[in-house]
């Protein structure tokens, strides 16, 4: 970095009072837009997070803490929750943050248009009891509503409407798409998408200031192997991921410094619980899979420890329900299926099935780290077994088409849950499919079981964390002794930096900028 | 002659038809945008929604059909991913890609003529044979392989040239950006350049050595040599002139392969260009600026097309005339 070093030198000679610190990251997608309500992913949510703020946020251990607001509590039995809202905070542009800003984001975020609606399907509305109170109020008690919205960011209603951005616009874009007036640590100088975005800190934060940057910038780069080169010449001093089959070798690298840890997704194995007949197979006529001891006997042949040994390297670690330690409502002590290729064959020579069938997996080859090498992992474990699969794998743009189509015998699925609760992948993956309740909507195989439907909405509104938590884990144990999924391991997250950055990393694999000291 | 270049305008605009067609024929293959626009929390309900909302559940030769009528006039739509409008998008990136282009394009006639030059007047020399050996490199390895070795040598190992990017640029006008003004800017394009070159570059100097070999055995060079004329004179004004009729040709249709082929190199070396742009369109379905692109490059190869056939008529007066009498 010439520019650093003429500072430096600068800074020798004149004694300059504050050195310059620029930081550069890069990233393999850039953020489509700046627009908060506009999309939920990762990418978009992950970088707005140094911009805009929510009510509440999430620490460096994931735990939920004040932002926007500096208190909550819930109204009564459990109508609602009220937020004490900070005082003193200015957006960006210098205006003033109320109560009327919360009620606008929340109508702006909640709207038919808006990726985030989902979040506040249990809310009925939101009221402005003074300028620094708003009361939240839910259709049924919800004991994480503060935890499930640290992503809902608050947009102010002015700059909104003067610039003619009330709501989101996805299809066409519109002065949000390209703009960010936030109230958070940093601003954004200068965007130009897809190749760079300026950040530089907003003076007018109210937070206390951790970091030491003056200037930030995020560029993407999709080829791993340029991103490498680029963290290894020093041109960016942070990348996301490192490439699994690099990580040794950088690990011996003294100038870059690996920082890994579990991301907060599931990855697992799904089945075809409705299907009539197999799609590839000889097996047309029945569906050897909406058989328990089949899925047991896939459970137990997959051998998890191997995958994670050879193709992580020992990066991830193994899982058995739905979501990983990290989480709030993790299951304690629940068994798992180990791997036992005898017994494995047992449960299939039980079922009927002692001389094997065919069936074809489906797999992407572009979601997930290593995804396509897993499968094939797989398929090979479950020949071990006398089942064989044909593998599929695919780009994820037709995979998930290919899923919504039913086209599949078995296939892979990560999870992550946006709440980061137990409860999140029992909507979404382990409720029977109801179009009109939002539910099921990424149980590709139909799975149903009527006890899971019927906790489901208590889990939802009990406020007991004990009793709540009973009930999470009566869930996991249905869906173990059914194996209704298999889960396999958490997905590692691989970050990279040059050794004289401090930085934070957090299982949502969010890159939080105001943890970040350049040294 | 007239009626020769209507007719050909019209073969090239009936190519540019069917090759639109094509290319939309294929996007349903590309995979499913919705996915992208939606997030993890989307419902049936949402999805086709804006399915409709898109007009994808439309077949695609209604799709298409709607296309031209938009390309017509000037509108290619929006952007899926960045939502904004397409044409606007490609006027950003395309600087980039055009100098990028310029900067190879130069490189490899300059450097292609000279070694040609060199190679065949040296044929049996050891610089000659040592040239020719690399060049083998140049034409058989891949171009990524070429663009990460270069990076890992200048960029990671010396530490002279930035191993991505296009560095600093300068707004010229209203839309066009240039990296030549700047030094990152300078720096940044070596590399690329290079890399994006070197298949053009080996390919124009086989051409020329072979050209100027066929040449050099010809009697009115032995003449000239008779009569004693300097080395200089012979390989230069007389030999190396007369080779440029064919490598001329070949030079014209590379230009049009650079562009089109830039998508690799801007890929590796993440240079912000229109074949990035592609790229990134085709990992997220962004089948507006996919379109776009495969129109705007086909209509570039077709154009470079019917120049040449035009310029074959005028060059080659038995062209004119077999035509002429073909009627």
């Amino acid at each position: 970095m010439p520019r650093l070093m003429t500072a430096a030198a600068l800074g020798a000679v004149i004694a300059l009072p504050v050195s310059a610190e620029e930081f550069t990251w890069a990233v393999t997608t850039d953020p489509q837009t700046m627009d908060p309500h506009a999309v939920n992913s990762a990418p978009v949510l992950g970088f707005l997070n140094n911009v805009y703020e929510g009510l509440v946020r999430r620490g460096k251990d994931m735990s939920v803490e004040p932002a926007l607001a500096t208190s909550w509590e819930p109204i009564g039995a459990g109508e609602g929750w009220r937020f004490f809202l900070r005082e003193g905070v200015t957006f960006q542009d210098g205006s003033a943050f109320n109560a009327d800003d919360v009620v606008f984001s929340y109508q702006r975020a909640s709207d038919e248009v808006s990726d985030t609606r989902s979040w506040f399907a249990p809310v009925s509305e939101v009221v402005k009891v003074d300028d620094f109170t708003v009361d939240v109020m839910t259709s049924a008690p919800n004991p994480i509503f503060p935890s499930s919205i640290a992503n809902w960011m608050i947009m102010d209603s002015d700059w909104a409407a003067a610039n003619g951005a009330e709501l989101p616009d996805k299809e066409n874009g519109n002065y949000a798409t390209l703009n960010a007036n936030g109230t958070g640590a940093f601003q954004i100088t200068d965007r130009q998408p897809g190749l760079s975005t300026t950040l530089e800190p907003f003076a007018g934060w109210w937070g206390d200031v951790e970091h030491n940057i003056t200037s930030a910038t995020l560029t993407p780069i999709q080829n791993p192997a340029t991103a490498l080169a680029a963290l290894l010449s020093g041109d960016v001093d942070f990348i996301n991921p490192v490439p699994i089959q690099d990580v040794a070798r950088l690990q011996e690298n003294s100038d870059v410094e690996v920082i890994q840890g579990i991301e907060a997704r599931i990855i697992m194995l799904g089945f075809p619980h409705e299907a009539e007949g197999l799609k590839y197979s000889s097996e047309t006529e029945s569906n050897p899979f909406s058989d328990v001891r089949v899925r047991k006997a896939v459970a137990h042949a997959v051998n998890v420890p191997a995958i994670l040994q050879t193709i992580m390297r020992g990066n991830a670690e193994p899982a058995n329900q739905l979501v990983s330690a990290a989480m709030n409502g993790y299951t304690e002590g629940l068994g798992s299926y180990e791997f036992d290729i005898e017994k494995a064959k047992a449960l299939l020579a039980e079922a009927g099935y002692a001389d094997g069938f065919s069936f074809g997996l489906k797999c992407p080859n572009d979601r997930y780290l290593n995804d396509e090498s897993v499968c094939q992992a797989i398929t090979g474990m479950l020949a071990q077994v006398g089942i064989t699969a044909t593998l599929d794998a695919m780009p994820v743009q037709n995979y998930w088409p290919e899923l919504r189509a039913d086209n599949y015998d078995m296939y892979l699925l990560g999870w992550s849950p946006g709440t980061f609760d137990a409860e999140h992948p029992i909507r979404f993956l382990a409720s029977t499919p109801n179009e009109e309740k939002k539910l099921g909507s990424w149980n590709f195989g139909g799975y149903s079981n009527a006890r899971i439907d019927e906790l489901l909405p208590q889990i939802q509104s009990t406020i007991d964390a004990g009793e709540r938590q009973a009930m999470l884990d009566e869930v996991a144990q249905i869906l173990l002794d059914e194996a209704a999924y298999v889960p396999m391991y958490v997905q590692p997250l691989v970050w990279g930096t040059r050794s004289n950055i401090a930085l934070t990393q957090r299982p949502d694999n969010f890159f939080i900028l105001r943890w970040v000291t350049v040294n | 002659m007239f009626s020769f270049i209507i007719r050909r305008v019209g073969q090239s605009v009936l190519v540019l038809l069917i090759t639109g067609l094509v290319a939309f024929s294929m996007f349903r293959f590309v995979g499913d945008p919705i996915d992208n626009m939606l997030g993890q929390e989307r419902t049936m309900e949402d999805i086709e929604r804006l399915r409709a909302q898109l007009g994808l559940d439309q077949p695609f030769p209604v799709q298409y059909f709607r296309f031209l009528e938009n390309a017509a006039q000037g509108n290619f739509g929006i952007s899926y991913r960045q939502g904004r409008p397409v044409a606007e998008i490609l006027l950003e990136r395309a600087p980039a890609t055009l100098e990028l282009a310029a900067v190879s394009a130069i490189l490899a006639v300059i450097f292609g003529i000279a070694l040609g030059v060199y190679t065949a007047i040296r044929r049996d020399g050891v610089w000659a044979n040592v040239i020719m050996a690399v060049s083998l490199i140049g034409v058989s390895l891949p171009t990524f392989l070429i663009g990460i070795l270069l990076i890992y040598l200048f960029s990671v190992e010396l530490g002279w040239l930035p191993s991505f990017g296009r560095g600093d640029t300068v707004a010229i006008g209203s839309w066009w950006t240039t990296g030549f003004l700047t030094e990152t800017g300078l720096k940044a394009i070596i590399l690329p350049a290079i890399t994006l070159g070197l298949y053009q570059m080996t390919l124009i100097m086989r051409l020329v050595r072979s050209e100027m070999l066929e040449v050099l055995r010809q009697d009115y060079i032995r003449f000239a040599r008779a009569r004693g004329l300097k080395d200089r004179v012979i390989n230069f004004r007389h030999a190396l002139k007369n080779t440029m009729v064919p490598v001329v040709t070949v030079i014209g249709l590379q230009l049009g392969a650079i562009i089109a082929f830039a998508i690799i190199t801007e890929t590796v070396f993440q240079w912000p260009g229109v074949g990035l742009l592609f790229i990134n369109a085709i990992q997220f379905v962004d089948i507006p600026v996919m379109a776009a692109y495969l129109m705007l490059i086909s209509v570039m190869f077709v154009c470079i097309n019917l120049i040449v056939d035009i310029l074959y008529v005028f060059i080659d007066p038995r062209l004119r005339v077999d035509r002429a009498e073909g009627h």
